[in-house]
C-alpha cells in the first residue's frame, strides 16, 4: 500500500535560512501522526508543503502514491485546520462549512445535509446561522474542523488547532479530535510544540528540531528512549546525567537522560547517598531535587502525593537509585557546546 | 495653580478631561460646517432686489421652485450625476487591481513606494494638474500623438475631458480605502480558500469581493462627492460642459443672485445625503 503522505528529500530554504533540510517521511494511511518542535523548527513548513502553500526548494511531495509537488492546493486530496481556524467572516457558519462543497459544485440539497452533518460531527449542531464572530473560541475551532472534513480528505493537517484555546477546552478537544480520527479512520498529521498533546494523541511523533526530525516513534519511543539531550528535555522533563554520575548509579559509562518518575529515593538496597536541596509540591506529586554527595550533579525525582505519610523536606538524607532499564543512553553530539 | 495642582485636579474628573479635550473640536465643526451649510439652506429661500442687486431676507421659495421645475437644471444636475457616476466607476476599475497588487503582491518595499507614488499627485496644486491634463487633451498634445497614428483623435475639451481629468484627480482617494480593504483580507483566508477546492478567481469572487465591497463604497463616495461639486475642472477642460458646481459659481459672481446659487448647491447636497444613505447600511461608512 501506498504511504498517505511521502516526502523525499524536502527542502527549504528562505534566503540563507534553511527551515527545512532534505526530509524523508512516510506517514501512513488511518495514522494520527504528530510533527513536535519548538517554533522554527520546520514544522509548519513541512505542513504547508504538503498543504501546497510552500513550494519546496527542493524534493517530492506525494499524496497515496501521486507526485503532487506540481499541485496547487485546491488540486490536493487534503484539507487544513488553520491555527487561527480562517473563517470567512463574511459567512455564516454553515455557509463556511458548506464553502468547499459549493466551490466543487455539489447541489444545493445534498451540500446543505452534508454540511449539517459535518456540524454534527463536531458537536456544533444548531450553530448554522451564527457568524464566527458571534463564536467562542473553542465554536470557530469546530468550525474549521467541520469545513475540512466535508470534503471528505484523505488526510486533514492541523497546524496547532489547539493553540489558542486555554487548558480545560484543549484537553476535551483532544479527546474529540482523537474520537473524531477513528470516526473518520483518515490520516491526521497534527503540528504542536506542546509535548503533552503530541504524546496524548499521536500513533507516531516527529520531533523536529532546525529543520530536520532528531526522533521519530511512537509516543513510549520518544518519551522513554529520548536519543539525545534536545528530545529529553523538550518532550518531558529528565534529569541528565553525565558518565560520571551514571557511572556512579551504575548505570555504564556514557551520558544518560532519566524521567523523574523512573527515580526510587530510599530503595531498599543500594543507591548512592544525598541530600535533598528541594521539595516542590505540585498537588499530584512531589518533585525532590537531591544533590548526589560527592558528584557536584543534581537529580530530580517525583513521589506521588500520598498525604502526610511520604512528605519529605529539605535537608533530609536519602539514597537515589536508578534501575538500569529505565535510563535512557544519549548519542553523543559532536556539535554540541 | 501649578501645573501640577492643575493635573491633580483635573485626574478624578473624567467629564471635565472630557469636555476640555472635545469643546475646541464641536465648537470649530459646529461653526465651520453646521452653521455654515445652515446659512446656506436659509439663503436659498431668500431674494435678491432686482435694482440693488443686494440680498433681501423676504421669504420665498421661488428660486427652490425654480431649480426643481425648469429644464436647464434638469439637463445640468442628470449631466453632472451622469459625469460623478462615470467618473467613480472608471476609478473603481483602475483601483481594485491597482489596491490589489499594492497589499497583496507588492513586497514591502514596493508596497512603500507604490504608496508614495498614489498619494504624491495629492501633494501638488489641484490647478497644475488641471491644467496638465488641459495639455496632454489638447489638439497638439500628448493623448493626440499618441492615438493619431490608430487614426483617433483626441477627445479635447469636453465632456470626455472631464470624466478623464476628475478620474485621474480622485484616484488616490479612491485607491486607499480600497487598499487599506485588500491589506485587511488576512493571507490566512486566501490559503483557506485554495486549500477548500477554490482557485483564484472563484476566490478573489466569493471571498475577497465580499470582504472589499465596504471599503470600494468608503472609495466610491470620495470619487463621487468630489465630482459632484466640481466646477473648475469643467471650466478648464470642459469646454461648453456645465456642470452644478459651473451654475452656481455663475450666479455668485457674475449673476450676483446669492439665493439663487444656494438654492442650487441644494441639489448636489440632496444627492449626497440620499447617497450617503443608501450605503449606510452596508457598512462602508464604518470603513473610512
Amino acid at each position: 500500500m501506498d504511504s498517505a503522505i511521502r516526502l523525499r528529500g524536502l527542502h527549504k530554504r528562505y534566503g540563507d535560512t534553511i527551515a527545512v533540510a532534505d526530509l524523508d517521511l512516510d506517514i501512513e494511511p488511518g495514522e494520527f501522526f504528530s510533527m513536535l518542535g519548538p517554533s522554527g523548527s520546520g514544522k509548519t513548513t513541512v505542513l504547508r508543503c504538503i498543504a501546497g502553500f510552500e513550494q519546496p526548494t527542493r524534493g517530492t511531495v506525494a499524496l497515496f502514491g501521486t507526485d503532487v509537488t506540481a499541485l496547487a492546493p485546491f488540486a490536493r486530496p487534503v484539507n487544513t485546520v488553520f491555527q487561527d481556524y480562517a473563517l470567512f467572516p463574511h459567512l455564516s457558519v454553515i455557509a463556511n462549512v458548506e464553502y468547499g462543497l459549493r466551490v466543487a459544485g455539489v447541489g444545493r440539497k445534498e451540500r446543505r445535509a452534508r454540511a449539517e452533518e459535518a456540524l454534527g460531527q463536531v458537536r456544533l449542531a444548531g450553530f448554522e446561522a451564527r457568524r464566527p464572530h458571534e463564536l467562542s473560541g473553542g465554536q470557530r475551532q469546530r468550525v474549521a474542523l467541520a469545513r475540512a472534513i466535508v470534503l471528505r480528505p484523505q488526510a486533514l493537517l492541523l497546524d496547532e488547532p489547539l493553540g489558542a484555546l486555554d487548558l480545560k477546552l484543549r484537553e476535551q478537544m483532544q479527546v474529540e479530535l482523537k474520537e473524531l480520527q477513528r470516526a473518520l479512520g483518515i490520516t491526521f498529521v497534527f503540528v504542536t510544540h506542546d509535548q503533552d498533546e503530541a504524546l496524548t494523541l499521536s500513533d507516531r511523533v516527529a520531533v523536529f528540531d532546525a529543520g530536520e526530525v532528531v526522533q521519530l516513534g511512537t509516543p513510549r519511543d520518544v518519551y522513554d528512549h529520548p536519543r539525545n539531550r534536545f528530545i529529553a528535555s523538550f518532550v518531558g522533563s529528565s534529569t541528565l546525567l553525565e558518565p560520571a554520575v551514571s557511572a556512579a548509579l551504575g548505570l555504564g559509562s556514557q551520558a544518560m537522560a532519566v524521567r523523574p518518575e523512573r527515580v526510587t529515593l530510599d530503595a531498599a538496597t543500594g543507591g548512592v547517598p544525598g541530600t535533598i536541596a528541594e521539595v516542590i509540591y505540585t498537588g499530584p506529586e512531589h518533585r525532590i531535587v537531591v544533590d548526589l554527595d560527592g558528584l557536584g550533579a543534581r537529580i530530580t525525582a517525583l513521589e506521588p502525593n500520598m498525604g502526610a505519610q511520604n512528605s519529605r523536606s529539605r535537608g533530609d538524607r536519602v539514597t537515589v537509585s536508578v534501575e538500569p532499564a529505565a535510563a535512557a543512553p544519549l548519542e553523543a553530539e559532536p556539535d554540541a557546546a | 495653580m501649578t501645573t501640577r495642582s492643575v493635573s491633580a485636579f483635573l485626574a478624578p474628573r473624567r467629564r471635565l478631561q472630557l469636555a476640555g479635550l472635545l469643546t475646541p473640536p464641536v465648537l470649530w465643526l459646529g461653526l465651520v460646517y453646521v452653521v455654515a451649510l445652515a446659512a446656506l439652506l436659509v439663503t436659498a429661500f431668500w431674494t435678491v432686489d432686482e435694482l440693488t442687486g443686494q440680498v433681501q431676507i423676504e421669504w420665498t421659495t421661488d428660486n427652490v421652485v425654480e431649480v426643481l421645475t425648469e429644464a436647464l437644471y434638469r439637463t445640468v444636475t442628470l449631466r453632472t450625476l451622469g459625469i460623478a457616476v462615470l467618473v467613480t466607476v472608471l476609478d473603481i476599475i483602475v483601483a481594485v487591481p491597482v489596491a490589489f497588487f499594492m497589499a497583496k503582491i507588492a513586497r514591502p518595499r514596493m508596497r512603500h513606494l507604490l504608496v508614495i507614488a498614489v498619494l504624491a499627485p495629492l501633494w501638488a496644486s489641484y490647478l497644475v494638474k488641471v491644467y496638465a491634463w488641459r495639455a496632454l487633451l489638447s489638439s497638439e498634445g500628448l493623448i493626440e500623438w499618441a492615438v493619431s497614428p490608430f487614426g483617433l483623435d483626441t477627445p479635447g475639451y469636453g465632456i470626455v475631458g472631464v470624466v478623464l481629468t476628475l478620474s485621474y484627480l480622485w484616484l488616490p482617494y479612491v485607491i486607499m480605502p480600497i487598499y487599506a480593504g485588500f491589506d485587511r483580507v488576512p493571507d490566512r483566508l486566501l490559503e483557506a480558500s485554495a486549500d477548500l477546492g477554490a482557485k483564484g478567481w472563484t476566490t478573489l469572487i466569493a471571498v475577497v469581493m465580499p470582504m472589499i465591497r465596504p471599503a470600494i463604497i468608503a472609495g466610491s463616495i470620495f470619487a463621487f462627492s468630489l465630482s459632484l461639486g466640481d466646477y473648475i475642472t469643467t471650466g478648464i477642460v470642459g469646454g461648453t460642459t456645465q456642470m452644478l458646481g459651473n451654475l452656481v459659481y455663475a450666479n455668485v459672481g457674475a449673476a450676483n443672485n446669492l439665493p439663487l446659487a444656494a438654492a442650487i448647491s441644494l441639489i448636489p447636497i440632496g444627492i449626497i445625503l440620499l447617497y450617503l444613505a443608501a450605503v449606510r447600511r452596508t457598512g462602508a461608512l464604518r470603513s473610512l
